[in-house]
């Protein structure tokens, strides 16, 4: 039997009807229509389904949908200001750590997450937060790059 | 969509929790983080008929000290928290390193201590650690609770002493007494997500003299159906002095008791060969931890 809940994604509120064994990938991407956030392995190995749930990043493939009432959800569509980029997201297209594009929006939530705990990282440090998202396309260097940059951009912006 | 559907139910007190759980235990399933409960689902190894959401419960969350009783770490705390509490780092700094190699960070903020032992996969964690801590494990049962020291636990693959309308309730990890230290070794493909090929907790306790070994424990994971200690080993090697002869039975007594598999991840052959190495690097490091406690001393 379908619950009807109500979640909150990037800030807003969206009522929606699913079985209790839906995970919130899957209403993320098919009822709500955010597919920015994608299913990858759906055991939670390659991160590709990564957003942040209270601002920990969270494997919405191994997340139930009605766990999440109460809980404030973004997505990859919810770091944007406006037309504005994320430093993260402008960091990431400046050090050409995108190839196929995929593994993109966990790889940034996952990055925005360990710049909010650690703001200045390693790049052990780095590899440390971002080793639970797979880039099928390799594309390591250039994400610890990208992140790297926008620490740096995040630390003149709160000058 | 994967497995059987199942229904859902979040109770709001450990009260009504253990009241739910008393009632549908049977064909029931405690939803704690999910890493590995939806994964066994959605692998059709598992088809309960109700998840118990009790990843918000506030009984179950939290870490505290207490000088007499050591460290407490109730079930339903992440393996993040675990990770980062200064309280972990300070009196189990091998558990706060097991936690950190856990999963990826992604896990760490879902999964909890208490799925990792109540899996009990051979290849776990946070197990070796805890039995060489000799923690004790806070069951809920009920009506009341009941304690067990983790090294009766495991019975055997994926199986434990749990009974029915039983729950992991909290872990209890006894004050590290004068001149002793824990220490985690482990050998991995890769630094996250792997399962661990093989894993070590190690234990050892120092006489008043500082060279005569007075305890040690040595769990080891991945060598056998469930994590387990070296008993005969930890049986000879107590009250020999320290040193190359000390470091040499460690070893081969360790690669004597595993019984190792061969299986994707290495082969017997090696497991045998290597875990002898994380025994005695595990108990150099040990032997470093108890030297700087008494530097600051």
């Amino acid at each position: 039997m379908k619950k009807l809940l109500t979640l909150e994604i990037n800030g807003e509120r969206f009522d929606v009807a699913v079985s209790p064994a839906t995970f919130l990938v899957d209403v993320i991407r098919e009822t709500v229509g955010l597919t920015g956030t994608k299913k990858g392995c759906g055991i939670g190995d390659c991160g590709a389904c990564t957003v942040l749930i209270d601002g920990r990043p969270t494997l919405s493939c191994l997340t139930l949908a009605v766990a999440c009432t109460g809980k404030s959800i973004t997505t990859i569509e919810g770091l944007s200001r406006g037309t504005e980029l994320h430093p993260v997201q402008q960091a990431f297209i400046d050090k050409g750590a995108i190839q196929c594009g995929y593994c993109t929006p966990g790889m940034i939530l996952s990055s925005t997450a360990l710049l909010a705990e650690n703001p200045s990282p390693s790049e052990e440090e780095i590899k440390h937060g971002l080793a639970g998202n797979l880039c099928r396309c390799t594309g390591y260097v250039k994400i610890i790059e990208a992140v790297k940059h926008a620490a740096e951009t995040m630390a003149k912006e709160a000058k | 969509m994967h497995g059987e559907p199942f229904g859902y139910e979040k109770p709001a007190s450990l009260r009504e929790f253990e009241s739910l759980f008393a009632e549908r235990g049977e064909d029931a399933k405690i939803l704690a983080g999910g890493t590995d409960l939806f994964v066994l689902i959605k692998e059709r190894l598992l088809a309960p008929r109700l998840l118990i959401d009790i990843s918000d419960l506030p009984e179950l969350r939290g870490i505290s000290y207490d000088p007499g009783e050591g460290l407490t770490i109730m079930a339903g705390t992440k393996v993040a928290e675990i990770e980062r509490s200064a309280l972990v780092r300070e009196h189990a700094p091998a558990l706060a390193f097991a936690a950190a190699n856990l999963g990826s960070n992604q896990v760490r903020w879902m999964a909890t201590m208490a799925g990792n032992v109540c899996h009990a996969s051979p290849a776990a964690e946070t197990p070796p650690v805890l039995l060489a801590h000799g923690c004790e494990l806070v069951i809920g049962t009920p009506g009341g609770e009941r304690t067990l020291p983790i090294s009766e636990f495991f019975l055997a693959y994926r199986k434990t002493a749990l009974q029915a309308g039983e729950y992991l309730k909290a872990f209890r990890l006894p004050p590290l007494p004068a001149r002793s230290a824990v220490a985690y070794q482990l050998r991995g493909l890769r630094r996250a997500m792997e399962i661990d090929m093989l894993n070590m907790g190690i234990y050892l306790e120092l006489a008043a003299d500082g060279v005569t070994v007075s305890d040690i424990r040595l769990a080891m994971g991945s060598v056998g159906p469930v994590t387990y200690r070296a008993r005969g080993t930890e049986q000879r090697l107590k009250g020999m002095r320290l040193g190359e002869e000390f470091m040499a039975a460690a070893g081969a007594g360790v690669a004597e008791e595993a019984t190792p598999i061969d299986d994707m991840r290495a082969s017997a052959a090696y497991r045998n060969r290597v875990i002898g190495v994380l025994a005695r690097r595990g108990l150099e490091q040990c032997l470093e931890q108890i030297g700087k406690g008494r530097g600051e001393a």
